[in-house]
């Protein structure tokens, strides 16, 4: 498959706007949504951890982190559209290529998810007390967590096999005989998925930090139980740090020959350097972790960390395409759109910033107030506020639309 | 050399990978619309229950928001992409040509979406946690966000049948292709039908209410949102009808089954009949029942309407420019598209398609029906099924003819030359019509392939000397 392919199979239509936009909201998207994952994949680890044990603090945490993977699942999804939709705007060729040779496993993508998500509602259900109440059928629990990881390897295989169009048409035709069933796996690399996997440890370690300090303030929660916590979370930390450096070595150490010394780069090194510090960190801070700053901040690290993870593979999947293959994202062709990308961005920073500040406030607030939590007045104008410009951004649809229409 | 940017073809011998699309499209309406709904009807019921200082409607929204978490923002939201990944392996072109056209108005939706969730969960896990003002105020929110997603997506799905406005083609732009009379005219009909679809499942979980006086009183809600909503989205539905263009209409003719439109009447009499049922006798209506009208909704309203959907806009599959063989049927000059079709005539698809093996580039009556095969992938499959199960299987359009020159001349004299309603122009080559015809003969008689091989072998031997 050379460059010229490449270039054929992109979309004739081409994009709305400059391509480097949506390179950067993809990778920003994408980090959101992996971080999401692996709050989701740590909570369900802790969830069964829990569920199989007797130990109380361990029961204590497994019914708090089953409503944690609960709606990490939702943000996960739905934080996963967007770069869904990126991806396919700028890498449409590899994306749809690699979706297509894989076709069966895309369609049981939706399934697998569908089922895992609905086994974790399963146990939900039949636990809602599970801090004091004995486990019913924690296999459900489990076999969601396993469901949840195909799903990711599905992805995993189907990102990685964007990065090899020279072997595109040896999956799809192998020896000249068109295999068009989709249903195998073609390339995957473990070192990578078991690395994404890994750092799900070190997230929720820093989640544990900030629920922990979230709790502090209420009066129905032991001392004992935010001590325990505290060293779990440190203990996660440092293991889960190791573990991803480790299956990062691993990864990069299995790169093609011609990326061979991609793990030498400055953004691999920077990324190695934040998860050492993230992994250590609760260790060098010691009792200062009772300080807002460093009880939240230690999550904010992790997210961190996986922003500059996501900007390395970014930079890795450049340099593969445009050095390998001599595709370049950044040349497709642009019929600027002036209105639609306004909108977006007015929406996103305007409306989607101030709507969730909104939500966000009253639920972080509710969950510290005893008792039913009325908001200030202030707040209460942020909700009012929401209210207005939703109804305003209705107005306009309808008001342009029918303009549009008429004229 | 000029290329032809197809992708590989993804074959699903079963129901065929348009089927595959059009289930997961299905389930995603009933899950999607009902969401929709029933974030508007919690608005609503938060409202009264301030106002009017009803706290057993927040208990209500708190049941119903619960089972709205499993039953749309899990299914919902994962179909929902699910489409998208559905549409990518079965017509990578055309959810290509969507993507980017309204890239940003799909972006814009995720920040609605992002809202709508975050909004759901606080909806009903904040029920007595904040006061109810706050509460109502949030609902509010809630289901103005979860509209405005409606509103979005259905511009797309407009523009995918016809682009809003003519004038698109010559001079592009979003909001011409985004906006016209069937935009408006689909969002009302959906809007009228999103509310029968909550009222038929808000039904499950109202009928397994206990108290009888508030589950009486919440079905009768219910069944009146039902009644006025089937009889609004009936007659909008009409509307819809007549935005359509005439192309639409010949195929709804001559294409859709006769039973079509009195089986329609009868599953929206049947709804209706049911509604009316649930308000004169709420009493009797069981989840059980509830259940089994939500099933029959998406098998006889739904399943047939996302069909006929599919069909009106044939040959097309998005925007009336891209063919459903995906191969980009005419210029969009608004966009600087060209269509490929004077590509194919002049080289064929063997000489342009991108993902082809080099030994099925040239025909020769050893590989004709492998050839055949893979012209018929590319061209045929993503409408006509090339087993005898799913989707309009192609060996039933021949009548089983396997005489190679008869389906030759069909081929180069109906399809090549665009001249069959309902059909894309496939300008196969000469050689190209030869080898799909042997592979159309192939799949009624085993022989036709062997036979073609023996008699052309000596001739193409001969031809060499």
């Amino acid at each position: 498959m050379n460059a010229e392919m490449l270039y054929a199979l992109r979309d004739v239509a081409g994009v709305p706007s400059h391509p480097v936009t949506f390179l950067i909201l993809g990778v920003l998207t994408f980090a959101l949504h992996i971080l999401a994952v692996q709050v989701m994949l740590g909570a369900s680890g802790l969830v069964i951890w829990g569920a199989l044990s007797k130990a109380a603090y361990q029961r204590q945490l497994a019914q708090a982190m089953l409503g944690v993977a609960k709606i990490a699942v939702s943000v996960a999804v739905v934080l996963g559209v967007a770069p869904l939709l990126f991806v396919q705007v700028i890498y449409d060729p590899f994306w749809y290529t690699s979706n297509v040779l894989s076709a069966w496993w895309v369609i049981g993508f939706i399934v697998i998810l569908t089922v895992a998500y609905l086994l974790m509602y399963f146990f939900y259900a039949k636990n809602h007390h599970l801090g004091t109440q004995k486990t019913i059928c924690p296999g459900s629990m489990i076999l969601s967590l396993a469901l949840m990881l195909v799903v990711g390897f599905i992805m995993h295989v189907l990102t990685y096999q964007m990065l090899s169009p020279d072997q595109w048409m040896q999956w799809y035709a192998p020896n000249g005989e068109i295999d068009a069933s989709g249903r195998k796996l073609h390339d995957y690399n473990l070192w990578r998925f078991g690395f994404f996997i890994s750092l799900s440890v070190l997230v929720i370690s820093g989640w544990l930090f900030a629920y922990r300090h979230y709790i502090s303030h209420r009066t129905d929660v032991d001392n004992g139980y935010l001590q325990w916590l505290k060293g779990l979370a440190t203990v996660l930390s440092l293991a889960g740090g190791i573990v991803a450096l480790a299956f990062g070595i691993g990864w990069m150490a299995t790169l093609p020959d011609s990326q061979a010394g991609f793990g030498f780069s400055p953004w691999v090194g920077l990324a190695a350097v934040l998860i050492s510090l993230t992994a250590v960190m609760p260790k060098l801070i010691g009792s200062r972790v009772n300080a807002p700053l460093f009880g939240y901040g230690l999550f904010g690290l992790a997210a961190i960390t996986v922003i500059v993870v996501a900007i390395a593979r970014e930079v890795l999947r450049w340099n593969i395409l445009f050095g390998d293959f001599g595709y370049n994202a950044l040349d497709y062709p642009v019929n600027m759109d002036w209105y639609s990308t306004l909108l977006f961005f007015g929406t996103f920073v305007i409306i989607g910033g101030l709507v969730l500040s909104y939500f966000l406030t009253v639920a972080w607030q509710a969950g510290q107030t005893e008792g039913v939590y009325t908001p200030s007045p202030a707040v209460t104008r942020l909700g009012n506020l929401s209210i207005l410009l939703i109804t305003l951004w209705i107005i306009h649809f309808f008001v342009l639309g029918l303009w549009v229409w008429l004229r | 050399m000029e290329m032809l940017g197809l992708y590989p073809t993804w074959l699903e011998p079963m129901v065929g990978s348009g089927w595959v699309v059009a289930i997961i499209s299905t389930i995603h309406v009933l899950a999607s619309h009902t969401s929709v709904g029933a974030a508007m009807v919690f608005a609503y019921l938060a409202v009264v229950a301030y106002r009017q200082d009803k706290p057993e409607l927040l208990d209500y929204i708190k049941k119903y928001g619960m089972f709205l978490l499993v039953f749309s923002y899990v299914i919902g939201s994962i179909t929902g992409p699910g489409i998208w990944f559905s549409t990518t392996v079965a017509s990578p072109r055309g959810i290509s040509a969507l993507i980017h056209s309204f890239v940003w108005k799909w972006a814009t939706e995720w920040v609605f979406f992002v809202i709508e969730v975050v909004g759901v969960y606080l909806v009903v896990y904040l029920v007595g946690k904040v006061d109810q003002k706050t509460h109502m105020r949030i609902a509010v929110i809630f289901g103005l966000a979860s509209y405005t997603t409606m509103l979005i997506i259905i511009g797309i799905l407009s523009f995918m049948m016809w682009p809003g406005k003519e004038v698109w083609f010559t001079e592009g732009g979003y909001l011409n292709g985004f906006y016209g009379a069937n935009t408006f005219a689909q969002l009302a009909m959906r809007t009228a039908f999103m509310f029968t679809m909550t009222a038929v499942v808000g039904g499950i979980v109202a009928s397994g209410i206990k108290e009888l006086a508030f589950k009486k009183a919440m079905l009768r809600r219910l069944a009146v949102l039902g009644i006025v909503s089937t009889l609004a989205g009936s007659l909008l539905f009409q509307w819809y009808l007549h935005t359509l263009p005439e192309q639409a209409h010949i195929v709804l003719e001559n294409r859709l089954p006769d039973y079509f439109q009195p089986a329609l009447m009868m599953v929206l009499s049947g709804i209706l009949a049911y509604f009316l049922f649930t308000l004169v006798m709420p009493r009797l209506i069981v989840p059980a029942i509830a259940g089994v009208m939500t099933v029959a909704i998406l098998v006889f309203g739904l399943w047939p309407e996302e069909v006929a959907r599919e069909s009106i806009r044939k040959p097309f599959v998005a925007g009336q420019y891209v063919y459903s063989n995906q191969v980009i049927a005419r210029d969009v000059p608004g966009l600087g598209i060209k269509s490929e079709i004077p590509l194919l005539e002049e080289k064929g698809f063997l000489q342009s398609h991108v993902f082809l093996p080099e030994n099925l580039r040239t025909v020769t009556p050893d590989n004709a029906r492998a050839v055949g095969h893979a012209l018929a992938m590319t061209a045929c499959s993503n409408c006509h099924s090339l087993t005898d199960t799913g989707i309009r299987p192609l060996a039933k359009y021949f009548g089983g003819n396997t005489d190679v020159g008869d389906i030759k001349d069909y081929l180069l004299g109906a399809l090549a030359t665009g001249n069959t309603l309902y059909m894309p122009k496939i300008p196969l080559t000469d050689s190209e019509a030869e080898a799909l015809a042997v592979y159309i003969g192939a799949l009624k008689d085993d022989t036709v392939a062997e036979n073609y091989a023996a008699t052309r072998k000596p001739l193409a031997q001969a031809g060499e000397k």
